[in-house]
């Protein structure tokens, strides 16, 4: 009965909405526009205005209240009870003092004063006269110091009104005595100045709200550049009041402008979506789709387009300037080379060796395969950074631990190498070691989800397994080879730990160390980072493009409902020899520098050996944890982490069920947003953010929690979704229905139902945005500030400027949480998921 | 055109054994049909066949070359086998023509060969046209095709094929059984086919056996199975079929569940018995050997469905509408019964059943 009602209720709003609805959508977007065209008439003023800050600019407006206030409410009424003659001496006072004090500013202010008096004539001039004293006075008038502005202040009502009658009486002659507190403060000046400090002290004597004033005065003198744009000031100030709105709007027009722009963007943006619908109603989820798009337009879309266009506009006109500058640099050039050399190096020796191994661990009956599988998997899971301590360590050609060993083994002379690390070989190895795993996880996944009938129909029309490997598998493989092969070579070219480690030291520098360098330049430092982040973001992009749009539409093996259980390849007489090989690997790329770590940990000298005498020692790890600031960049990096996975994974979860249960239109537009911005390149997301944050578009958020925690949202929230969605994809939607149709509610279902069934995901969702958040460096590089260091970057600092053993006793220290957190994390969803 | 000689073969994955010594001979030429419920071990035997999985016991011959068993074992790319798997397994990167091309690729046929045989069987399974296009643009129906293409391109021996009907829609499903069974017959090859299907192997085959929980429960003629069952499972799994509890003896069998009425019977059998029969084995007559109250009638077209309550029990019968014109439900009816199958009655009944519920 009850849904009855509802639906010829519905029925019925579907009759009435349309007009309404698209009413109310013209209203929101003119108000939009509105907004707009008033913030940049407010942008047009203040520019015009030559003021440095648009606060400095607003308090002009504070301040003309302030005066119009004090001259209609206090001195109005006192001047009036004047006698003439003493009013005419009085204004004749305040006009030669108005011409001294901006004399004393500017030659020919005489000039510049009939100009603000614009000929008024009478009262009003003498008004304006006043008003202009005030203002010119409150900003640069006499000094009055804090002690005499308390000891006026306190003076009793009932005295005050004396107190300013004798002040003025001073004014006029130069004879008169002043009270105290006056006496105090004019001290033994005489003549004119004697005179200015009288005034000044009766301005201060009627100013009730001194504290307000005084930081508006502080504001407005920051926003000054110089004298002439102070006078500009005391004459607005002295002409009057305006209304709040407009002064909010002139103090706040990049917000403004920018608040009006989403406005009208989202009215725009639901009309569209509206417009397929036909129906014409509000749909709550659209709401969370315009707020979700709206985050990621403001600190995604806005920071990179806002990049390009002062890489290619450096100076509001299209020049290719920054880029002949850069580029005509040879150490930028190497940069380039560099970048692309070993990014291609890492693409194509990652893949070699993902490949196989992916085969060996996925379909052959290799000894421990799962073991492997798990230790590959988890690589992926350790920052960068440490990976590139460890080597170092390992092959810096002085003491480096293999190098030593090589030279004992082929007895070669003492000199340096044989190897090298700090060289493009080096980071190249160091990269393949690091970034191997995703090509191996994307590689091995394709291969497990693969129908083994498609092989085995090989097999029985006298395919050997290799013919089979070569003819079918490879082949059917390919798209999911390339792009793995691009996530490499993408995450390989924008990585800053291991360049910044490696590369640094050996003068290998990289698109990305550069940028960072650039940053810490300041103004002109900025506009090249653009350029050269720049070209990293069209690369990147490209790439995305590649692998989501070309690659997908050949993309052969798609997950289906059915389990398969891929043929397991017989190895046989290989089968121990591949095995010891791909131990061998695992020794090597993992085991090897996990130890180095571990031990260097507990060195007094890193060149020596743990077990030498005297050189083990606990202290680096108590220093470590003992210290301050290391404790605190820990919490930062708990807290910043759990923040961002939290509000992550919200996201995460209702973007998962618009897309999985929804067939709301526009639903893709966020899910292609926050692609985007995983593909991005973490330091040209930092540096996006660093260009539009600090408050030239109105969000100033530099320097705070804030810009870090969105910067690691925006990398690593597609990874959480990705997990959720692909959860939810799993449950069929009639286990919703079949809740809904035993009477549970909508809120209901989703927890009892749908909640339960994909918790794992979602926790796993929620340690996957976690981790990478927790041990980030590339962003918070060039984001953190004194009190928003993390542990990444205080490791890093540790490694550069501190002390090697600490550093990697803290890198172990950040190795346990990660293990003990996936160690959490498979408990937690029963074994279903680790990382 | 070839024979298959399987001895002894027993199939274990781990302590889970999914063949118990399988024993059987299939001749040249002949269409045998492992038929039984999913999860039964038919799939396991064909894989064995084809040599996916290697038996853990037993020896498997084809064309008296052991392939199979102790320490021999001829991988499955150099036994000269035809295979159509159950999700067709076309490959996505190839067009239909190098699909069904391979397995001469792969012998090193030259190409002028090669394309003489690829357009005869693309010309048997009806396909020709389409030599050039890829899996996608196909339908389920002709990916099936160009999956039997394949199997037959290079003229193997013998074929094998894994429910390859399974995933089409009922209509296709009935003529490509007879295209299949068509193409057995002009090759003359010998064709081992597994399904979970009765109809379909009723349909094609020479020989059936009929498979459970790893035991073959009996195998024979489409017509010996149905219509002299072994035990109560394969009376049950091969069309419908109702239980009844009786006990048999001097000549008649009594029905204690159905007021100790009785029918005539002149088998073997004494004591406690199960009589299994078909529903369109008991009709309505004048003068019949049951009677009861016609409780529920459903018209299903060609025939009605009918209940029958005799005693405590519910008969189901099968009629076609002549017999009954004038019945009403609520009437008393006399019934008939012909063709019963009688079983010992071991209590095992229930336990053989619930594996297909």
């Amino acid at each position: 009965m009850k849904n009855a009602v509802a639906m010829q209720d519905k029925i019925q709003m579907r009759d009435r909405t349309p007009i309404i609805t698209k009413v109310i959508l013209t209203c929101v977007f003119a108000l939009g526009l509105a907004i707009i065209a008033m913030g940049y008439a407010g942008m047009q003023e203040y520019s015009a205005s030559g003021f440095s800050s648009e606060s400095g600019y607003g308090a002009v407006y504070v301040l003309s209240g302030e005066v119009a206030d004090a001259w209609s409410k206090k001195l109005e009424p006192q001047l009036a009870a004047l006698a003439a003659d003493e009013r005419t001496a009085l204004d004749e006072a305040v006009s030669h003092l108005l011409l001294s004090a901006w004399e004393s500013q500017k030659k020919g202010a005489s000039a510049d004063v009939d100009a603000a008096l614009e000929g008024a004539q009478g009262p009003a001039r003498s008004e304006l006269e006043y008003k202009l004293l005030y203002a010119t006075y409150l900003v640069n008038g006499p000094k009055v110091s804090t002690a005499n502005k308390k000891a006026i202040a306190a003076i009793p009502a009932q005295r005050a009104t004396a107190f300013r009658q004798a002040l003025l009486a001073g004014i006029i002659d130069d004879g008169a005595a002043v009270p105290e507190e006056a006496a105090k403060a004019v001290g033994d000046l005489t003549g004119e100045e004697r005179q200015a400090m009288l005034m000044q002290v009766y301005f201060v004597s009627n100013d009730a709200s001194n504290s307000r004033a005084t930081d508006q005065v502080n504001t407005l003198k920051k926003g000054v550049r110089d004298k002439a744009v102070q006078l500009h000031a005391f004459r607005m100030i002295a002409k009057g009041e305006v209304s709040w709105i407009w002064q909010l709007v002139v103090s706040n027009s990049r917000t403004a402008i920018l608040v009006g722009i989403i406005i009208a963007l989202d009215a725009l943006l639901l009309a569209l979506l509206m417009m397929g619908d036909k129906t014409w109603i509000v749909d709550f989820k659209w709401i969370i789709i315009l707020l979700i798009v709206d985050f990621l337009l403001l600190f995604q879309l806005m920071p990179l387009i806002y990049m390009v266009i002062k890489a290619f506009f450096p100076d509001s006109e299209f020049s290719l300037e920054t880029f002949k500058r850069l580029y005509t640099y040879s150490l930028n050039l190497d940069a380039l080379k560099n970048t692309l050399i070993a990014a291609c190096a890492t693409m194509v020796l990652g893949t070699l060796l993902a490949f196989p191994l992916a085969w060996l661990v996925g379909r052959t009956n290799l000894y421990g395969k799962k073991f492997f599988r798990a230790l590959f998997v988890l690589t992926y899971m350790v920052p960068p950074y440490v990976g590139a301590m460890a080597w170092l360590r390992l092959l810096n050609p002085n003491v480096g631990t293999i190098n030593q060993w090589m030279r004992v083994l082929f007895h070669l002379s003492d000199a340096p190498g044989p190897l090298n690390v700090y060289s493009l070989p080096g980071m190249i190895w160091v990269l393949t070691s690091f970034y191997y795993p995703y090509a191996f996880i994307t590689i091995s996944r394709a291969m497990e989800k693969m129908d083994p009938s498609l092989e085995e129909a090989s097999r029985i029309s006298g395919g050997t397994p290799l013919k089979t490997l070569f003819t079918v598998t490879l082949p059917m493989m390919m798209p999911s080879l390339i792009s793995g092969a691009l996530l490499v070579f993408v995450s390989a070219a924008s990585c800053y730990g291991i360049p910044s480690i490696i590369g640094s030291p050996g003068r290998v520098h990289t698109v990305t160390t550069r940028i960072v360098e650039y940053v810490a330049l300041g103004q002109q430092g900025l506009n090249d980072a653009t350029g050269m982040a720049v070209f990293l973001m069209a690369m990147a992009v490209i790439i995305l493009f590649v692998s989501d749009v070309v690659l997908a539409k050949r993309q052969y093996i798609t997950v289906s409902g059915k389990s398969v259980r891929p043929a397991i390849v017989d190895l046989r007489r290989w089968r121990i020899p591949l095995t010891v090989l791909v131990s061998l690997f695992a020794v090597v790329v993992i085991l090897i520098p996990f130890a180095t770590i571990f031990s260097t940990s507990f060195k007094i000298d890193v060149g020596k050996s743990m077990f030498q005498t005297d050189n083990f020692t606990l202290s680096n790890w108590k220093t470590v944890f003992g210290r301050v600031e290391t404790m605190n960049s820990l919490k930062n990096s708990l807290l910043f982490a759990a923040v961002t996975a939290t509000v992550g994974i919200v996201i995460a979860c209702v973007m998962s069920y618009l897309l999985q249960r929804t067939r709301v239109r526009g639903r893709k537009i966020p899910d292609f947003l926050i692609t985007l911005g995983s593909g991005t390149p973490s330091v040209v997301i930092a540096l996006g953010l660093i260009m539009t944050m600090k408050g030239n578009f109105g969000i100033n958020i530099y320097n705070t929690a804030y810009i870090m925690i969105i910067a690691y949202m925006i990398k690593y929230l597609m990874m959480g979704m990705r997990t959720v969605v692909s959860a939810m994809s799993q449950i069929h939607v009639s286990l919703e229905e079949c809740s809904q149709i035993s009477g549970a509610s909508w809120m209901r279902t989703m927890f009892k139902i749908t909640g339960p069934l994909i918790f794992p995901s979602i926790a796993a969702g929620w340690f996957l945005i976690f981790i990478p958040s927790f041990y980030e460096l590339s962003m918070t590089t060039l984001l953190y500030s004194s009190t928003t260091k993390t542990i990444g970057f205080q490791l890093y600092e540790y490694w550069t400027f501190t002390s090697q053993p600490m550093s990697c006793a803290m890198a172990f220290g950040i190795l346990l949480i990660v293990v003990l957190l996936n160690f959490v994390l498979n408990r937690l969803t029963k074994g279903e998921f680790s990382i | 055109m070839a024979t298959v000689t399987i001895k002894h073969i027993t199939k274990a994955f781990g302590d889970n054994v999914v063949l118990k010594e399988f024993n059987e001979t299939f001749q040249e030429g002949e269409f045998i049909t492992l038929l039984g419920p999913s999860g039964c071990g038919k799939t396991t035997m064909l894989r064995i066949i084809a040599g996916f999985e290697k038996p853990t016991t037993g020896e498997l011959y084809i064309d008296d070359q052991l392939v199979s068993g102790g320490k021999t074992f001829i991988p499955p790319e150099k036994r000269s086998i035809g295979m159509v798997f159950q999700s067709y397994a076309v490959w996505p990167h190839m067009n239909v023509f190098d699909n069904v091309a391979y397995p001469l690729t792969i012998k090193k046929v030259n190409k002028a060969e090669i394309k003489k045989n690829v357009e005869r069987v693309l010309e048997i399974v009806h396909l020709s046209q389409y030599a050039q296009r890829f899996p996608n643009q196909l339908s389920g129906g002709q990916q099936q095709r160009v999956a039997l293409a394949r199997a037959l391109v290079a003229a193997p021996k013998l074929l094998l094929l894994d429910e390859p009907l399974s995933n089409l829609d009922a209509k296709l499903r009935e003529s490509m059984r007879f295209e299949i069974k068509e193409i057995q017959r002009q090759l003359g090859i010998t064709v081992v086919y597994v399904t979970h299907d009765q109809t379909e192997a009723m349909a094609m085959s020479d020989r059936i056996f009929l498979i459970n929980r790893g035991v073959v429960q009996q195998s024979g003629t489409p017509q010996e199975i149905y219509n002299s069952p072994a035990n109560q499972f394969v009376a049950d799994f091969l069309g419908k079929v109702d239980f009844f509890k009786g006990e048999a003896k001097d000549g008649r069998i009594v029905f204690p569940g159905m007021d100790h009425q009785s029918i005539p019977y002149d088998g073997p059998r004494t004591g406690k018995v199960e009589v299994a029969v078909r529903p369109e084995n008991i009709y309505f007559t004048e003068n019949g050997v049951l009677s009861g109250v016609l409780e529920a009638q459903y018209y299903l077209g060609d025939v009605d469905d009918c209940r029958v309550r005799v005693g405590d029990t519910l008969v189901r019968v099968i009629a076609n509408g002549y017999e009954f014109k004038n019945l009403k439900e609520g009437q008393k009816v006399s019934l008939g019964v012909r063709d019963i199958m009688v079983f010992e009655d071991d209590g095992l009944l229930e336990q053989m059943l619930k594996i297909q519920t």
